[in-house]
């Protein structure tokens, strides 16, 4: 017969066991993001200047030269994108939780994992023969199409979740004060949760913003500040590419500077969508 | 027809699916009126009451058939517009349920306000109408724009019954109004209701059988799905014909 004192001595290292592997998964989860937030610190943070942002690219040889066209890249198309794809991925989103039985809806649902699943690159190739081969030409529109696609499968199943978590009992209290149904669903359900809904797209957003691949053999990327959305467009994730791989220190190191700006950039989204909207959480179940 | 006779219910069945939750109901309402349904859990009186305004249909699989008549009209009428019906039958529900991100006033007006009426001086003299008949406008009246939810359960229930109220409905329907309630807000709450009665005419399903003694001018007993019972309350309270009814009111049966 073990003493009851051995027995509690037992339960309590059992329950500090379980609270270090806890603790250590945690760990091993927020690890990296801090490991690649110091690195790109350290490496990037040397060229971390007004003139980055205000300059274009030198030509090579040249030493010095900054992002500012990629930055505006970036910006243009991924604005492009959401442009296209929040209207129809709020719709969608609606949809499969508004009226969302049926076929057209399975399929709907179905098709959108789909999309969320398949490889960026793919998307790029898909932005390069809808767009690309018939304009012949490389184009700031192909990149932002190619990006909405990245934005879109987001979009519409955070909306779905979120429409879905709000209870019933409010769709019948509009319903019940004589309301059509989309004025219900509109005015009521949707205006009343836009700060969730707004969570959703910010997060769908920065996702598309750090994309490389889509943009590849769409925008293509530039040296030169340009606007024109027919034309080729930098972005910063190509123009990182682009001169990390070159040989030259400059541009690697700028491609360091780049990388820094645009994590700082994506956390930066993420943190306003959580903090921002994130503090209004539905209230009641 | 009786000229008293508001709401006209006959034969009205109901289903989940296969389950046959409603069976064959007639029972007519009178103007200015307040009638109790009661009943044990699962006897189908909320069932019936979301019948009445056609919120029953919402729940996929369920189905009613029957008759109810307001205005010389069937609202089960295959070419009757349930968005008009519940403009005539409003409800209330169980748990207080402001529309979240509007202010009080929001509130009370959204119902005019989705329906087209965009006159401010209209919408406000309403806010603060139907805020009083929900005596709630002392408590409320210098804080209009604050959110709905910050109000406390019952004040919460009565800006609900004020947003019911704002759509001028002849008939209001109440699913268990103060059973999320503690005793002094329910007490306003039946207050406000014998208030209401003298414009309004009230179906009201309670567990509260206190309650429906105390506000109720007719009461109807429900036992699975069936009207069991059915008489001023006067007198179902005190002298219930059915050995059924007895039962449940005395607390042998429920």
């Amino acid at each position: 017969m073990r003493s009851p004192e051995t027995y509690f001595k037992i339960r309590k290292l059992k329950n500090s066991l379980f609270h270090l592997v806890v603790l250590i998964s945690a760990i091993c989860v927020m690890a990296p993001l801090f490991i690649v937030v110091a690195f790109l610190l350290q490496k990037g943070a040397s060229g971390f200047n007004l003139d980055f942002f205000t300059n274009i690219p030198k030509p090579v040889g040249e030493i010095g030269g900054g992002m500012k066209h990629a930055i505006i890249g970036t910006m243009i198309m991924v604005s492009l994108a959401s442009l296209i794809a929040i209207p129809i991925g709020l719709l969608g989103g609606i949809f499969l939780s508004e009226f969302g039985k049926g076929k057209i809806a399975t399929l709907l649902r179905f098709a959108t994992d789909l999309l969320t699943g398949v490889p960026s690159i793919v998307i790029g190739i898909f932005g390069y023969l809808l767009v690309v081969i018939p304009f012949k030409s490389f184009s700031a529109l192909a990149g932002a199409l190619s990006l909405s696609l990245i934005i879109l499968p987001i979009v519409i199943r955070s909306t779905e979740e979120i429409l879905k978590l709000i209870p019933n009992h409010y769709r019948e209290a509009g319903l019940a004060l004589g309301l059509p149904r989309w004025k219900m669903i509109l005015f009521i359900i949707v205006k009343g949760h836009l700060s969730q809904l707004f969570t959703g797209i910010i997060l769908a957003i920065s996702r598309a913003a750090g994309e490389t691949a889509p943009l590849l053999f769409t925008a293509f990327g530039s040296l030169y500040l340009s606007y024109n959305v027919k034309a080729p467009m930098a972005s910063l994730p190509v123009q990182i590419y682009n001169y990390a791989i070159s040989p030259y220190k400059d541009w690697q190191s700028q491609a360091w500077t780049g990388a820094f700006v645009l994590i700082t950039l994506v956390l930066g989204l993420n943190l306003f969508a959580r903090t921002v909207f994130g503090i209004k959480k539905l209230r009641r179940k | 027809m009786n000229q008293d006779i508001i709401l006209d219910v006959k034969d009205l069945n109901a289903w989940f699916g296969n389950f046959h939750a409603v069976k064959s109901i007639s029972k007519s309402y009178k103007k200015n009126t307040i009638n109790a349904i009661i009943g044990p859990s699962g006897c189908g009186k909320s069932t019936y009451l979301r019948c009445l305004n056609r919120i029953h249909e919402e729940v996929p699989g369920a189905k009613v058939s029957g008759e109810a008549i307001i205005d010389g009209q069937n609202i089960f009428d295959p070419k009757a517009d349930p968005v008009e019906v519940r403009r005539k039958i409003g409800m209330v529900f169980q748990k207080p349920n402001p529309f979240p991100a509007m202010s009080i006033y929001e509130n009370v007006v959204i119902g005019l306000k989705l329906q087209g009426i965009k006159k401010k001086s209209f919408l406000l003299e309403q806010a603060e109408n139907c805020l009083r008949k929900a005596a709630l406008w002392d408590e409320v009246k210098d804080k209009l724009n604050k959110d709905g939810m910050s109000l406390s359960g019952g004040q919460q229930q009565r800006l609900c019954i004020a947003r019911t109220l704002a759509v001028n409905p002849p008939v209001v329907l109440m699913d268990e109004p103060t059973s999320a309630l503690d005793p002094i807000a329910s007490a306003k709450i039946e207050d406000l209701m014998s208030e209401l009665k003298k414009e309004y005419t009230v179906i009201v399903v309670t567990h509260n059988m206190q309650q429906a003694a105390r506000i109720s001018d007719y009461t109807s007993f429900f036992v699975l799905g069936e009207l069991i019972e059915h008489n001023l309350s006067s007198e179902i309270f005190t002298r219930p014909k059915m050995k059924q009814t007895e039962d449940y009111i005395t607390g042998r049966f429920g």
